[in-house]
């Protein structure tokens, strides 16, 4: 049985869909906290036109950001971000959450709708989803591996930001690992 | 080699012109004939830096032409890349190569200048027109280096 659904109130619904400039308010509960912003490369937002100016010239005409919505509540964001030319079989997945709600599965299932949904819609020419994760961030490595990524390596000092070098871990999931892959 | 194979001498100047001479870092790997004064370019090594977030890491590429391989020529010119490229781009801490599984000989060539593999990744790039799985290879800044 899945875990997720023995844990959560059935009541308890994980949509994804867009983000609005409406959201600002739900956005800044997660970007505005330092233990979301801990593994990312941004500092918590601390004003609220720094919200908007992230739904309007990052979220909006981002290929693929979603909210990730709890009973139609966003509380928290999932993207994929697509490559070109000779890299654009692969993909790269980050998401976020409101401290509130981790451990509880949510953010597992939003890997798995959102990693189903860009198979779907980039057809053939996606073939590989990745994630990079900080070493540190235990955590979201185990997000991943819920959700059906492979560990494949640690790659050291692999990214520099907020002033010091990371060792990642590179994870991944292919069309072929995914249950049910029309490909 | 993720280009494909140049078959004329304008291609050749073209590809000099347009991406050899104007790259950041590309290093010919040179030798010397007795019956010469210079030396000739038999290929060469190159690293490419990222931009903005990704300037911290370098992408290492080379090319021998075959007549000379099996002679460790490779190996040597990349140990000593290897010795001046970080002082060179001060802002790199870490070289990688991505290799196809079947090159075992350009594998051993990273294993003997020092790099060290951290995995594979699959189904990771175009290579010619196909999605390859591919080893990755590093290199820090900080790891001892044999010359």
């Amino acid at each position: 049985m899945d875990p997720e659904v023995k844990n959560s109130n059935f009541s308890e619904i994980i949509t994804l869909r867009p983000l609005e400039v409406s959201d600002v308010d739900n956005l800044m509960v997660w970007a505005s906290d330092e233990r979301v912003a801990r593994f990312c490369p941004w500092e918590p937002n601390t004003k609220r036109e720094q919200g908007l100016d992230f739904i309007i010239n990052r979220a909006i005409p981002h290929p693929w950001l979603r909210a990730i919505c709890l009973n139609g509540k966003p509380i928290g964001s999932i993207s994929v971000t697509k490559n070109s030319g000779n890299d654009a079989c692969r993909g790269e997945i980050g998401y976020n959450l409101a401290w509130e709600h981790w451990g509880k599965g949510i953010a597992t299932k939003a890997v798995k709708m959102a990693v189903k949904a860009v198979f779907e819609e980039w057809g053939p020419e996606l073939e590989r989803v990745e994630g990079l994760v900080d070493v540190e961030n235990v955590g979201s490595q185990r997000v991943l591996e819920k959700a059906g990524f492979y560990r494949e390596g640690l790659l050291r000092r692999y990214v520099v930001f907020k002033g010091r070098s990371r060792d990642m871990v590179m994870f991944s999931i292919l069309c072929s690992d995914v249950e049910n892959c029309s490909l | 080699m993720r280009w494909n194979p140049i078959t004329s001498r304008e291609e050749a100047l073209t590809h000099l012109e347009t991406v050899a001479i104007p790259h950041p870092w590309r290093r010919s790997i040179g030798l010397l004939d007795d019956d010469d004064d210079e030396d000739r370019s038999i290929g060469y090594i190159s690293i490419f830096p990222g931009s903005g977030d990704d300037r911290s890491r370098a992408n290492v590429g080379y090319i021998l032409a075959a007549e000379y391989w099996g002679q460790g020529i490779v190996t040597a010119a990349l140990r000593i890349a290897v010795s001046t490229v970080f002082a060179d781009l001060p802002e790199v801490v870490r070289l990688q190569a991505l290799v196809e599984i079947e090159h075992r000989a350009s594998q051993r060539v990273l294993e003997k200048a020092g790099f060290l593999r951290e995995g594979l990744l699959r189904k990771y790039g175009y290579c010619k027109g196909e999605i390859r799985d591919l080893f990755i290879y590093s290199l820090l800044s900080t790891d001892q280096r044999r010359i």
